[in-house]
């Protein structure tokens, strides 16, 4: 990081590119009605529209540009209109394409004009065959091809006027012809990307940015035309570049914006993917010390020790990434749902955790969560009524699963996605086939969140030892102990979660039920079969759902079943673990039991990603040593054949001492689902549930 | 078969030893160090902790199968991670038949041996004999002082130190720097010779006293009384031991 560059961050930081925001943003709805626009033109005027209004934002000391000044996206039918044109229909998270990853390879290896002679050459083939949907989907991917060109060359002239001939003759290139040079690529890059947020879009993951950059960079260093050095700075640029608009990017809390990359793993032909920049994005990533892009990296149990030891450097930065996805069981996973081998092996991470294919994956990844606590306390409430046996309180927990799984996939029989013609130009074969990536991606499954399974293993293991085995406790006292919250029932509460198995101990007695509770999922969502011919992809993950399925959400209804007090002796209201993490409260060992109690999972049968989730003391990244030790933890995660991993260096002290004083630690970032956040911009119960979370190797 | 008494079981505790660890913390320690940052490592009997978030027992019986049986159910992960298992304390010679039991069960498994050096010279031979590497304690070379800051004589300390060339047991000198008990010149001094002839040696780590060693005492019922200036930067001179040719690490 040299001076330039520590003057980009502290700028980006300080906020001081928001002077170039403007007032309001077009007003597209009149022009659109009287224009008597098709929804699919509209979408196409809405990203024309804000190419156009966008100023140009060149700063002297910038080498990659582009300013977002527009603060919000304006509607394309009034309200009116766009009701009756979705009535009926489930529009996810607000009906515009999010959660993808697009294919920034063929984006870059054609350029857009590339990519408007295919949009061109099946225009005619459409016309002749009189197809007029697809015609329409290709004149609005056309007419959102020109107005990125347009903005581009709007750069380019005012990049000339300030003397700035670097980015001007750059601009005049890219993003129109594909780069020739490691520079040209960043800058197509920032725009391209830019231009999906500017349509809607939200969630706009980066994918594999070490595969598709790699042939620029190698092109340049094999030249001579570039050093090391530059092109990290390069890099830093660019990821700087990345945090200037982030706080206009929508997401349930600041920070959860799906600005993501993926390092590492095979290739689409099964050889090995890491690369000289795999090792340089690390670096500068741990360098910039910035929340985006949050860095996945992809390993197997024979990942190069030093690869895991530089990533845990970054680790040590407080990050909250990278985040590890083991390949030697993903794959197998995706490729037992149904993905293509060689696309299975080009797996990204689209926003959070949530496994996608670049340029072909349509994936609904969240249509939402089974509370686990919630089906296992119905059946437990259920079972010691009625005096049914274990087996049976554990068969009525999966059908329990069943009935949440098939509630949350029903609207999505009825899924509609508003027409994405520039999103689409950046997919693999929407122009070529002439429909919508909406419409026609080749993978358009849903997935669902499998959310707080270790709670509801405990309350299950808890009863099956101390109701069924043990016999010490009474069915209709826990079941009046329920009811009452463990109000004067502080004895049998303490039993029951002092004295039970529990998840995280390496403990076959939980463990046994935390798998079955995902086979019972497995189940559930291979017994779903939408009309789409979707299949429903079971997930590990628990997003913002180990608060909500506890106490609500604060802004509407929750859909999926709130829970009260549970037989692990847990409170109502009591937060569940985030993502695959031991109750809140257990007693630990440390990390090695953890991993083993969830490397029993069955994760051929549940794809749709979500991490363990370890809190290392910060105290542990002290020294080499002790950093290579944090490394061998995290191939011992892939040997276990555990999935997904999020490791993350926490400092308890320093949290405690930000909430109190927030002014002097605006630059504390935290981990927090999926996604790393800025600790002070997270609202009160976020920032507890970190504070809370259970903390390894505190030395 | 031997039954002991354990606090606590903690995995990935980087500083007790090479590669990936689990250290088990036996209840119960004869020395009464004033600057002891495990207090409930100093009773040998189970006792409740206190605290605003609510009590805690400490200290579980474990029978030497049962904790092997723990133990071993992640030797696997621990021996191709480069490490093994740890016993600290409290002091591990203070249940010796025990900790020798469960060693004995674990056959392969790399052990490490955290002690203070006090107890029988049977109890330190039998351990020491089967642990792979010794994390030795050396806190205060003067007799007087010694007993002063400890409640017990460093005699049998130095009587086992020199038991680790016969038993060629390699071994890790740690010694901790309370600021004007243990970190004084003359002190140093003395380790440094002390260590310096023993041809097992690994190398010395100076262990700088932590503020937060006082924090566990009213849990535990105690009182904390260091009756040293706590405040006082540890004096971490590494030139007493590299004079010596020794290797020497600050933690």
């Amino acid at each position: 990081m040299n001076e330039r560059l520590e003057g980009l961050r502290a700028r980006t930081r300080e906020g001081h590119f928001r002077q170039y925001r403007q007032p309001g943003a077009p007003d597209l709805v009149a022009e659109c009605d009287h224009e008597q626009l098709s929804w699919p033109r509209r979408m196409a005027r809405l990203t024309r529209r804000m190419c156009e209004a966008e100023i140009v934002v060149i700063e002297p000391d910038e080498r990659i540009v582009f300013t977002r000044t527009l603060r919000a996206v304006p509607p394309v039918h009034s309200p009116a209109d766009h009701a009756a044109l979705t009535v009926g229909q489930t529009l996810h998270e607000g009906g515009l394409i999010n959660n993808v990853c697009a294919d920034w390879e063929l984006a870059l290896r054609q350029g857009l004009l590339g990519r408007r002679r295919v949009a061109g050459a099946t225009r005619s083939r459409m016309a002749s065959a009189g197809n007029i949907e697809a015609v329409e989907f290709v004149d609005a991917a056309i007419e959102t091809i020109d107005a990125v060109l347009a903005l581009a060359a709007r750069y380019a002239t005012e990049a000339r006027r300030l003397g700035r001939d670097d980015v001007a003759s750059v601009l005049e290139r890219v993003p129109g012809e594909p780069p020739r040079t490691f520079r040209e690529a960043l800058q197509a890059l920032r725009l391209l990307h830019a231009v999906v947020w500017l349509s809607g879009h939200h969630h706009v993951g980066l994918g594999r940015l070490d595969q598709y950059l790699w042939p620029f960079l190698a092109a340049d260093l094999a030249a001579g035309t570039l050093e090391i050095a530059a092109a990290e700075e390069l890099l830093a640029e660019f990821f700087i570049a990345l945090n200037r608009d982030a706080d206009l990017y929508p997401g349930i809390q600041q920070g959860d914006n799906g600005q993501t990359i993926t390092l590492g793993g095979l290739t689409r032909d099964g050889g090995a993917a890491v690369n000289p920049l795999t090792w340089m994005a690390l670096r500068v990533a741990r360098d910039v010390g910035l929340i985006d892009p949050k860095v996945n990296l992809r390993i197997t149990g024979e990942t190069d020790l030093a690869l895991l030891e530089l990533a845990s450097d970054l680790t040590r930065k407080g990050l909250g990434f990278p985040q590890y996805a083991n390949d030697d069981v993903v794959i197998p996973a995706l490729a037992a749902h149904g993905y293509a081998l060689e696309d299975a092996r080009d797996y990204t991470v689209a926003a959070c955790w949530e496994f996608t294919i670049p340029g072909r994956g349509m994936d609904v990844p969240n249509i939402g969560a089974v509370s686990f606590p919630a089906a296992a306390d119905a059946a437990v409430r259920n079972g010691l009524a009625d005096g049914a046996s274990f087996d049976a309180i554990l068969a009525r927990t999966g059908a329990e699963i069943g009935r949440q799984v098939h509630e949350r996939t029903a609207p999505y029989e009825r899924l509609l996605w508003a027409p994405a013609p520039y999103y689409s130009v950046l997919m693999t074969g929407a122009l070529e086939a002439g429909v919508d990536h909406g419409a026609g991606a080749r993978y358009r499954n849903l997935g669902i969140h499998g959310a707080a399974a270790a709670s509801a293993a405990d309350a299950l293991a808890a009863v099956r030892r101390h109701v069924f085995e043990l016999a010490d406790v009474d069915r209709a006292e826990l079941l009046t102990a329920l009811e009452a919250d463990f109000v004067d029932h502080e004895a049998l509460r303490w039993r029951l979660a002092e004295e039970s198995p529990r998840v995280g101990l390496n403990d076959p007695a939980a463990d046994d039920l935390l798998r079955c509770l995902y086979d019972r999922l497995a189940d559930a969502c291979e017994g779903e079969h939408p009309q789409s011919g979707a299949i429903v992809r079971p997930g590990t993950g628990s997003a913002m759902y180990y608060l909500w399925l506890a106490r609500g959400r604060d802004d509407g209804p929750l859909a999926e079943p709130l829970v009260g007090a549970t037989a692990d002796g847990r409170l109502r209201g009591d937060p569940f673990g985030a993502n695959l993490a031991p109750t809140p409260g257990t007693h630990l060992r440390g990390p090695i039991s953890v991993l083993q109690s969830y490397a029993g999972i069955d994760y051929r049968r549940v794809c749709n990603g979500g991490p363990i989730t370890l809190e290392l003391s910060a105290a542990v990244f002290a020294d080499a040593e002790s950093i290579r030790k944090v490394a061998l933890l995290v191939r011992t995660f892939a040997r276990l054949g555990c999935q997904q991993l999020q490791l993350n260096a926490l400092n308890a002290e320093q949290l405690l001492d930000a909430r109190a004083h927030p002014e002097e630690h605006r630059d504390l970032i935290v981990r927090v689902w999926g996604w790393s956040g800025y600790f002070c911009e997270l609202a009160p119960e976020y920032q507890d549930h970190v504070i809370s979370r259970h903390l390894y190797a505190d030395v | 078969m031997t039954d002991g008494i354990i606090f606590d079981v903690r995995e990935f505790t980087i500083h007790d030893g090479p590669g990936i660890r689990t250290t088990v913390f036996l209840k119960g320690c004869p020395l009464a160090c004033t600057w002891c940052h495990n207090p409930e490592g100093l009773d040998h009997a189970p006792q409740v902790m206190r605290s605003p978030g609510g009590d805690r027992s400490v200290g579980r019986r474990y029978g030497a199968v049962e904790l092997a049986e723990l133990l071993a159910r992640q030797a696997d992960i621990l021996a191709s991670n480069e490490g093994g298992v740890t016993f600290s304390g409290g002091e591990p010679l203070a249940q010796a038949d025990f900790v020798a039991e469960v060693i004995d069960l674990l056959p392969g498994v790399h052990i490490v041996l955290d002690t203070s050096g006090f107890g029988t010279r049977g109890h330190f031979v039998s351990l020491a004999r089967r642990a792979d590497l010794v994390y030795f304690d050396l806190k205060v070379m003067d007799p007087v002082a010694h007993r002063r800051w400890t409640g017990q004589d460093n005699a049998p300390i130095l009587r086992n130190l020199g038991l680790l060339a016969e038993l060629r047991r390699p071994f890790v000198a740690r010694v901790p720097l309370v600021p004007g008990v243990t970190d004084t010149d003359a002190n140093l001094a003395a380790i440094a010779a002390a260590v310096a002839s023993q041809p097992t040696l690994v190398r010395v780590d100076l262990l700088p006293y932590n503020r937060a060693a006082g924090g566990k005492y009213a849990a535990c019922g105690r009182t904390f009384l260091p009756a040293f200036d706590e405040d006082r930067a540890p004096n971490a001179d590494i030139r007493p031991f590299q004079r010596a040719g020794l290797e020497v690490r600050v933690a």
